[in-house]
């Protein structure tokens, strides 16, 4: 290093430094700040469920401190790209990180599973926003124990044991004898999701399973050996338990072969990408979901569009929801992981649904449930509710 | 166990192969590289993903159709395909050779180790995929349906669809196309020549560079092709499909014997059969785990692939 570059060197730390010094003393002056996280998939091939729910906690954040002035909440990204070997990597650092008294998300529930342990021995609080796997809220899961994460794991959202029934139940609705022909992605969320798809069906009267069901790990585009098997199948409904992009691949192959068989999608699928994407393909489609923050208040929705610059997504308002419960225990005072878990633990108030958020011991909540939505003419279409 | 296969044989066939002829293209790009430098360019997954790009930005930012569109139909309907097919040769054969220039050239010329060039193509690859990524905010881009895909014939129950017919034959004539090109113009003698013996090659006044660029081009135009046919037939493309359409074709490549042509052609066939037989045989969760062990058969058998002993007549 010459001597030139070192003096400019010097004069760059100072100054930041200076600076640096000028902006702690006026935030510490004018504002308190706390420090939330969000954490799911930002980059990679889920990054679009990801940004969506981060938007809603930004939005909620938003409004608090317009209605709180003098608090600011600094919202830290967690990315693990919804992938729990990403997750292992980055959930020590949040785990350790003493300012960071709550965390929205994670969304996916693999990478909940592979995040759980450091959170615990943090003692952070989690609100999932949409990891419906319900080995995280169940003493007796059978897989391990690891799964379970109480007393810090609590989600907004209803479990897959509630929506695999609805699915069932929505997609062989007004058929006098459906055929089920059933497959997976082969991720952690679909697989037993299909499970409790199968059990619903045996359950149906009028509806029955065919053929061996499939497989399908979600890189793959071409669908031609499951398509073979529904159509040796013979079956007139076909339940596809995974995500949006690929269930938009499969649609078009299913309807470009001639099948005119229902196709039925759970909360994964319920995405309004896959409409996009699947084209007229799409079209009759019959997807299990929340409900979006459109359908549960369009003024809410304009606003989110104003304050944050694109229209509100998947598990909108779930985020929302997550993200008040806990700006609620900062503005009481709940600024310590040990208090704001306390205060998850107690919190019972509505949220923007209307449902009352109250947690049981396991970290569910008892109020919610899943939706029915029909694609028809390239938007999802609220249904109402399926019980 | 067999009756899907019993039941479908015809059906699965037929998509075998046309998923195999995108293999081959593709297949090509790895192995023409191959060939002539001795290395895998593991950037062709990637260029073959900005092909996609290339044929989707024809359709929907050119002509201005979207996702909602009716297919076209008519003489415009020729028009549209082959700019959109000149579009994906387009891009992925500029990739193509943007990559030679930058990430290999460059060690070429200091005569490091293949490892060196090893890792600069992988990392190539990152950063094509991560560059598309954040062009496209991660989101998965459909293609708007240019091509009705009518249902023009059954043969034994089989659905012969116009989309995957053309795929068949256009991708089998660009194939012999290469082929020829490689076998009979005096580029291809010359590419054949540094593959042979580099030094003598350029001894006889061979432009060594200018031979290895037409060879990265020739290989993006055939991957540029295979993009085309890809979004053609699944009109889907991703950021990240380059790595399971790149790990396929370059299965094949290795089956069919690495650095031949015609080796590319069988493997690419032969994987694509495959996949779709172990896939209503087993269940498509084992459709890897077969593919791979044929492979690794085939090559404790026959270390050179396939086709390994022609290597020496037909190597690109």
């Amino acid at each position: 290093m010459n001597k030139k570059i070192k003096a400019s060197a010097a004069i760059v730390a100072a100054l930041a430094l200076s600076l640096g010094a000028f902006a702690a003393t006026s935030a510490s002056a004018a504002t308190k700040t706390y420090t939330l996280a969000y954490q799911g998939p930002l980059s990679g091939g889920e990054a679009s469920t990801g940004t969506d729910e981060q938007n809603g906690v930004k939005y909620a954040i938003k409004v608090w401190e317009a209605a709180n002035p003098g608090i600011k909440i600094n919202l830290v990204s967690v990315d693990d790209e919804g992938d729990p070997a990403v997750a292992s990597k980055v959930a020590p650092g949040v785990g350790a990180n003493k300012k960071i008294i709550g965390l929205v998300g994670p969304a996916y529930s693999g990478a909940t599973i592979a995040s759980l342990p450091y959170y615990k021995a943090g003692n952070l609080t989690v609100i999932s926003p949409s990891a419906t796997r319900v080995s995280l809220t169940d003493p007796k899961s059978p897989t391990v124990k690891s799964d379970y994460g109480r007393p810090i794991f609590h989600r907004v959202v209803a479990t897959d044991d509630k929506q695999g029934p609805a699915l069932a139940k929505f997609a062989t609705k007004g058929i006098a004898s459906a055929k089920v022909f059933v497959f997976d992605d082969q991720s952690s969320y679909a697989v037993p999701l299909r499970g409790y798809v199968e059990a619903a069906i045996k359950k149906i009267s009028t509806a029955s399973l065919v053929g061996t069901g499939d497989s399908v790990i979600n890189t793959t585009t071409d669908y031609s050996p499951t398509i073979a098997k529904i159509k040796t199948s013979g079956a007139n409904v076909v339940i596809y338990t995974g995500y949006y992009s690929a269930a938009a691949i499969f649609i078009k192959q299913l309807r470009d072969s001639g099948s005119t068989a229902v196709f039925a999608g759970g909360d994964g699928v319920f995405n309004q990408e896959f409409a996009k994407l699947a084209g007229k393909s799409g079209e009759g489609a019959l997807l299990t979901g929340v409900a979006g923050l459109a359908d549960v208040d369009a003024t809410i929705e304009a606003d989110f569009k104003a304050k944050i610059g694109v229209s509100s997504g998947v598990y909108a308002v779930e985020s929302i929801d997550a993200a008040n419960i806990f700006l609620s225990g900062i503005k009481n005072g709940k600024t310590t992981r040990a208090a704001m878990n306390k205060w998850v633990k107690a919190y019972n108030f509505k949220g923007i649904a209307g449902a009352t958020i109250k947690f049981n011991q396991h970290g569910d909540i008892s109020e919610g449930g899943f939706a029915g939505f029909l694609v028809t003419g390239g938007k999802l279409v609220n249904k109402g509710p399926v019980a | 166990m067999f009756d899907v296969f019993i039941d479908q044989f015809w059906q699965l066939t037929f998509s075998g192969i046309s998923l195999g002829f995108i293999y081959v293209l593709i297949a090509l790009g790895y192995t023409m590289v191959y060939g002539v430098l001795r290395m895998i360019n593991f950037a062709n997954s990637e260029i073959f993903m900005w092909g996609t790009f290339g044929a989707i930005v024809a359709s929907r930012d050119l002509f201005k159709y979207t996702q909602t569109s009716d297919p076209v139909t008519g003489p415009k309907l020729v028009l549209v395909l082959v700019v959109q097919l000149f579009a994906a040769m387009a891009f992925a054969g500029l990739v193509a050779v943007l990559v030679e220039f930058v990430a290999y050239r460059r060690l070429r010329a200091r005569g490091t180790n293949r490892l060196a060039t090893l890792i600069s193509a992988i990392g190539m690859s990152i950063v094509l995929s991560e560059v598309m990524r954040l062009l496209t905010a991660s989101r998965p881009v459909g293609s708007p349906r240019i091509l009705e895909k009518i249902i023009l014939t059954e043969i034994w129950g089989a659905q012969i669809r116009l989309d995957t017919l053309i795929t068949i034959l256009a991708a089998g004539a660009i194939f012999i196309i290469l082929e020829r090109f490689v076998k009979l113009s005096r580029m291809g003698k010359a590419i054949r020549a540094v593959s042979m013996n580099e030094d003598a090659a350029k001894l006889m006044g061979i432009n060594l560079n200018r031979v290895i660029t037409v060879t990265f081009l020739v290989g993006g135009l055939a991957t540029g092709a295979a993009a085309f046919f890809y979004v053609t037939v699944y009109e889907y493309t991703k950021f990240n499909i380059g790595f399971t359409m790149g790990l396929a074709a370059f299965t094949a490549a290795v089956l069919g014997g690495i650095g031949n042509i015609r080796g590319a052609f069988f493997g690419g066939i032969a994987l694509g059969l495959a996949e779709v037989y172990a896939a209503s045989i087993l269940g498509t969760q084992w459709k890897s785990v077969t593919i791979f062990i044929i492979l690794v058969l085939v090559l404790l058998f026959k270390p050179s692939g396939l086709f390994g002993e022609a290597v020496t007549q037909t190597r690109a």
